[in-house]
């Protein structure tokens, strides 16, 4: 069954609900950007909102501008996390400290799970169908759409809303920090080019795609299939990516671009360069973190990106990594992977 | 009494995050819970703001509800709140 990407809204340190990125995105240098947010009170009423963390209030704005202008009854909310409403998290356990775990306040309590983002949202659009949360690290968005996209194939569903939704407290910096997660310097385009240095630099993510069964006029993209992969090498991860182009019906030369989670880490880059080299040397590859920033939902950025290019017909030189030729992009394969352990590669096509 | 009810008034405010709102719009008397009526005067809590309440009690006055069916009369209002607290505060 044909599964399309009717549309899609990003809330991340580029602005917000909109795709500026793509004709004048915002340069970032540095290791550290919160989210750019919109003013929330056009989405949610503020006495029903004060209960909400951030990540809550970014999580049902960018559901409802994806699901601006379609009135079709949504089957399913599947939700990519890797850590929760860690905010909210670290304000309950703050709490926990201070007054000796008696007296807890229940609103971060119940805030603390990190199923409260899909169980909101469903709330907010009134959805009692499939509601589903992954929290699988860097690959929890990408689990979440292999459940969709499982749905679609049983034919239980026929509309659905995959999220992903994370955030970057100031103490969960830190302890990524000291593990190497971030540059000890301020991260610049150019290290992108050319990494030298571990880590990468942390943004934000909170994204939304609503996913159907029928184009429209407003479609963005379908999505002809996706594989998740683990500790994959390079024949199998070969292999998957011919399934994937025999099940559409395309040549490995039909490709236009390869969108890839490149970095600016040394270890993280190599995989996707090494593997480009390997099978798609002559192809346009297309990165997005330097725009979005690394965090456990920043691969939800790789299909939003890809998405956009096959809607708008066209590459933007500013996420182009490696020059191909030069067309209208009509198939992008999406290839991010988390720690070289857990891999994914979906197909794009318009 | 006039003093507790000013301290209570910032402590809601803070506790259930009622932005936008100062103590001097507070009306002391006005009900907490108007039983899910927009319509109705006060400030229209809900069930889990009650929970922040007796929570904001016991951390700040020492104060543990030991019956549930004591929480209607004294929730009625900030001003009943804070005449239960003057009379059974322990810190």
């Amino acid at each position: 069954m044909a599964v399309y990407i009717q549309s899609a809204a990003q809330i991340t340190i580029q602005s917000p609900l909109c795709d500026d990125w793509f004709t004048s995105p915002i340069r970032r240098e540095g290791r550290y950007f919160r989210s750019v947010e919109p003013d929330f009170k056009a989405f949610i009423d503020p006495m029903a909102s004060r209960r909400m963390g951030r990540l809550l209030k970014r999580a049902i704005a960018s559901a409802m501008t994806a699901l601006e202008g379609y009135e079709v009854p949504l089957d399913a909310i599947v939700t990519g996390t890797g850590l929760g409403c860690i905010e909210t998290t670290e304000k309950f356990l703050n709490a926990m400290l201070r007054d000796g775990e008696q007296a807890l306040p229940p609103s971060f309590f119940m805030q603390s799970t990190h199923n409260t983002i899909g169980s909101v949202i469903a709330q907010r659009l009134k959805c009692h169908g499939y509601n589903n949360t992954f929290t699988h690290r860097g690959t929890s968005f990408d689990c979440a759409l292999q459940d969709v996209l499982v749905q679609f194939e049983l034919g239980d569903i026929s509309s659905a809303l995959v999220c992903a939704n994370d955030e970057m407290t100031e103490a969960y910096f830190q302890l990524f920090d000291q593990i190497g997660y971030w540059k000890r310097e301020d991260v610049t385009e150019d290290m992108f080019r050319h990494p030298a240095t571990t880590g990468s630099f942390a943004g934000e993510v909170s994204a939304a795609f609503l996913l159907g069964g029928e184009p429209t006029e407003r479609t963005l993209c379908r999505l002809e299939g996706m594989e998740l992969l683990y500790e994959p090498t390079d024949e199998r991860f070969l292999r998957c990516v011919e399934e994937l182009l025999r099940k559409a019906g395309i040549e490995k030369t039909e490709v236009d671009a390869v969108v890839c989670g490149y970095n600016a880490d040394p270890s993280n880059d190599e995989v996707y360069a090494r593997r480009m080299d390997l099978y798609f040397p002559q192809t346009t590859q297309i990165y997005y973190k330097h725009l979005f920033g690394e965090g456990f939902s920043a691969s939800a950025m790789g299909y939003y990106v890809a998405a956009t290019c096959l809607k708008r017909g066209e590459i933007p030189a500013h996420i182009r990594y490696r020059e191909g030729k030069s067309i209208r992009p009509k198939h992008i394969l999406v290839y991010n992977h988390f720690q070289n352990r857990d891999h994914s590669v979906a197909l794009l096509s318009c | 009494m006039n003093e507790l009810i000013a301290t209570l008034k910032e402590e809601i405010i803070e506790v259930l995050n009622l932005e936008g709102m100062t103590p001097d719009g507070i009306d002391e008397n006005a009900p907490l819970f108007n039983g899910g009526d927009p319509s109705a005067a006060g400030l229209g809590l809900d069930s889990i703001d009650a929970l922040e309440l007796i929570v904001l009690m016991e951390r700040n006055y020492g104060i543990k509800l030991k019956n549930a069916n004591e929480g209607k009369e004294i929730f009625k209002s900030i001003a009943t709140m804070a005449d239960y607290i003057s009379k059974n505060r322990t810190k």
